[in-house]
């Protein structure tokens, strides 16, 4: 089952890979204003984030975000 | 003072030839070293309906504190982070059916109060860069849990719109429980955690951003809470669940800029299974509204679903045999729905930081159906923080 | 402190560098380093010699043959398509053809058919640039970096001055301005801004202590035949000089960004550029024509 799950999210993400790629005309550098904005980042305020991912994985059964996983605690 | 929009579009086009003049953009988010504080407060709601033992719950009080720092003129970037928390409260600590078979939550009498200290290093090789490595290594302790972490994960472009990251990282666990004697408990156990992930990040336009990414985590060892009990028929024992725990996830992140009104939309979905029959969704959207004069409103929703694991169970009154068994709510069928509210303001190299969130957790906003969770959780949390840009 | 002035010609231009030091030795160092790197820049990117890398890169057009660019002239390449995409098309490296057609020397006007035969030599839509691989697919066609290399140039004079441990000084390129760094006292530089019609007088000072000022107009290279104006900046799309302001100047982080903006004004026209000068925020001022003064600079005359 878990190994069915898996192989199903990898065809997903390279599904979602090639329709990206024949997307649209590329965004030049400098374009990229908008981009390299604050509040564009994927994380903005990572220091926030970890307190609220810790919040959360203490009150639930399943792990958080994508990325290094940090340390574990004794909440879980 | 941000620059308009026509100007950051000329600036950005000039940074690559004159790296200088880019570096004297006021914005402290350009600053070389950046120091944040938070402290924050956690709250749980008293418990209604029928409870044993102290029904007010967990309070935790937590302090944080980073350093984001450039070396080496820039080919280096190091994070350090550190955080004390103080925890006091009662906790669930097992089911038991009431006259009527209905699960009666009982709730651990003796107040926690425990604290845990961690700290945390990220060295990055390549930041600011697109292609980057970030080594992370940490440890976390408490009076019953100690855990050593390392990781490592790379970040490299595959082409001008798209990005490609993937990653790993191994956790070593000890957990040494209190008033184990007393309370014939386990003494001394350990847990490894093994984890991975790979994403793909892809430039759509110049307004907005797509991530999707796996992540697969590989748990082997003392998996079981060693402070929860389990109704077994007639008996209280210890609960008892698999040691080995294998988690699929997948996620997708989606953010687009409406720089014209000084916003932007971040919007992340999130769907786990693991080999414990635990399925859980999540999705969450924040709106950034900058409000002019370096304020910012940010308020967030975030939607969380999950299914009971193959074996939870309030209690169990005719047990067949069962090997593993939990009342531990947080392995049974919920949802939980939460609004937070963050505000932020810039003040030169300085930015305050406000929020506050509203958590509640209900059988209903599950997606599935299960068995009872007795003890669910609401909770508040606030917030403060500051951080500082120095040059 | 003692201010040190090192005058030279480059660029077409005199050009001069002011600097402050205690010590001659130190300024005159720092000069000679930033004029060779001037020189360095003139020598590569001008479109007046032959023989230089650019006339190589000219010499391929037509060839099919993709040239590959060294760094900076990727960066600098990269900058003027930015340029043409935020001006639609009207700033255009591409216009060498037509810029060697308005020979201002000359005093002559190009007859129709010779400006559409230099506009069919025109367009940085027609090129394939796939950084930093370049190719020019119609032969004949030019290249002029003259709208950006000048104010790059003065922005890298002033950094190489503070490599060299001048803190204080300005460097001048024909009237593209890059401060290294205020006076000793903390005052700032004072430019002044020359009247279009009457160059020997000053229509406006403008305070400097940092980044950079370009100033775009027809004054310094324009031909008049028949008692009309024809300035040095051509429209790429019609072929013909712009009829725009008398004098565009703005004030900018870097001399860079500040001659794109005042570049893009002239190319855009008065009501065009105006507009453009407004939202993009920054310090300008500028004289139409008719010598009306507009901009929201504080001029100190």
């Amino acid at each position: 089952m878990r190994p069915d799950l898996l192989l199903r999210l990898v065809c997903a993400l390279a599904c979602g890979a090639s329709l990206a790629a024949c997307a649209t005309t590329p965004v030049q550098p400098w374009e990229r204003a908008h981009l390299a904005r604050w509040d564009m980042r994927w994380d903005p305020d990572s220091v926030q984030t970890a307190m609220k991912q810790h919040a959360y994985f203490s009150k639930e059964g399943s792990n958080g975000t994508i990325g290094a996983a940090g340390g574990g605690c004794g909440c879980n | 003072m941000r620059p308009s929009a026509p100007l950051a579009a000329l600036l950005s086009a000039a940074a690559a030839l004159l790296p200088a003049a880019h570096a004297n953009a006021a914005d402290s988010d350009e600053a070389n070293t950046r120091a944040s504080y938070r402290f924050s407060e956690y709250d749980e709601d008293a418990l209604h309906g029928t409870v044993v033992g102290d029904p007010r719950r967990y309070r935790v009080l937590s302090q944080q504190l980073a350093v984001d720092t450039k070396l080496d003129g820039g080919a280096w970037g190091l994070k350090l982070d550190a955080t004390h928390e103080v925890m006091s409260g009662s906790s669930p600590w097992f089911v038991a059916p009431d006259a009527q078979q209905h699960p009666v939550q009982v709730l651990s009498g003796a107040t926690i109060r425990d604290h845990r200290s961690a700290l945390s290093v990220a060295l990055t090789q390549g930041p600011g860069t697109s292609a980057n490595t970030t080594y992370t290594a940490s440890y976390s302790k408490e009076r019953d849990y100690r855990a050593t972490a390392i990781g490592v994960e790379r970040s490299q472009p595959l082409d001008a719109a798209t990005t490609l990251g993937y990653g790993g990282s191994f956790s070593h666990d000890l957990i040494e429980p209190t008033d184990a004697a007393l309370y014939n408990r386990i003494t001394h156990a350990t847990k490894n955690t093994a984890s991975t992930f790979a994403s793909l990040a892809w430039v759509l336009d110049r307004d907005s951003v797509l991530q999707a990414g796996v992540q697969v985590n590989l748990g082997h060892g003392y998996l079981t809470d060693p402070y929860k009990l389990f109704s077994y028929g007639a008996d209280i024992v210890a609960e008892r669940r698999p040691d080995r725990r294998v988690e699929a996830a997948g996620l997708v992140r989606y953010r687009r800029s409406y720089a014209q009104i000084d916003a932007a939309l971040h919007l992340d979905y999130r769907y786990a299974q693991d080999s414990w029959g635990l399925t859980s969704h999540t999705i969450e959207a924040s709106w950034y509204q900058g409000l002019g004069h370096g304020w910012r409103l940010i308020p967030t929703l975030r939607w969380y679903s999950q299914s009971a694991a193959r074996f939870y169970a309030p209690f169990l009154a005719a047990p067949a045999g069962q090997r593993y068994y939990s009342s531990d709510y947080r392995l049974g069928t919920f949802g939980a729905f939460s609004t937070s509210i963050n505000i932020r303001k810039a003040i030169g190299r300085w930015e305050f930081s406000l929020g506050a969130e509203r958590y509640h957790s209900a059988k209903g906003l599950a997606l599935d159906s299960g068995a009872a969770v007795p003890a669910l959780v609401d909770s508040t949390r606030v917030w403060a923080g500051l951080d500082f840009g120095i040059d | 402190m003692d201010l040190h002035r090192y005058a030279f010609s480059s660029m077409g231009c005199p050009c001069e560098i002011q600097l402050e030091t205690d010590f001659e030795s130190g300024a005159s160092a720092a000069a000679a380093k930033a004029q060779a790197e001037v020189a360095r820049l003139d020598e590569k990117y001008s479109h007046y010699r032959s023989g230089n890398w650019l006339a190589c890169l000219c010499a391929s057009a037509g060839s099919g043959r993709a040239v590959e660019l060294d760094e900076e002239a990727t960066n600098l390449v990269d900058f003027a398509a930015a340029l043409h995409a935020q001006s639609a098309g009207r700033f255009d490296i591409t216009a060498g053809a037509l810029t060697k057609l308005w020979d201002l020397q000359s005093g002559r006007v190009p007859a129709q058919a010779q400006i559409d035969e230099a506009l069919a030599r025109t367009g940085w839509h027609r090129v394939e640039w796939r950084r930093p691989y370049l190719t020019l697919p119609i032969a004949g066609m030019h290249i002029d970096f003259g709208g950006v290399v000048k104010e790059y140039a003065a922005d890298r004079a002033a950094e190489i001055c503070r490599q060299n441990g001048v803190a204080h000084g300005v460097v001048d390129l024909g009237g593209d301005l890059a401060v290294i760094g205020a006076h000793a006292d903390g005052s700032a530089w004072l430019a002044g801004i020359k009247a279009p019609r009457s160059p020997e007088k000053v229509y406006a000072s403008i305070e400097l202590d940092r980044g950079g000022l370009a100033t775009s107009g027809d004054y310094e290279r324009v031909m008049i035949v028949d008692g009309k104006r024809y300035s040095h900046i051509v429209d790429p799309l019609r072929g013909r000089p712009v009829e725009s302001f008398a004098s565009v100047s703005v004030l900018a982080d870097s001399c860079l960004v500040a001659g794109a903006a005042s570049t893009l004004a002239m190319l855009l026209g008065v009501e065009r550029g105006a507009e453009y000068l407004r939202e993009l925020d920054l310090p300008w001022l500028a004289l139409d024509a008719d010598g009306r003064a507009r901009g929201n600079i504080e001029s100190a005359t």
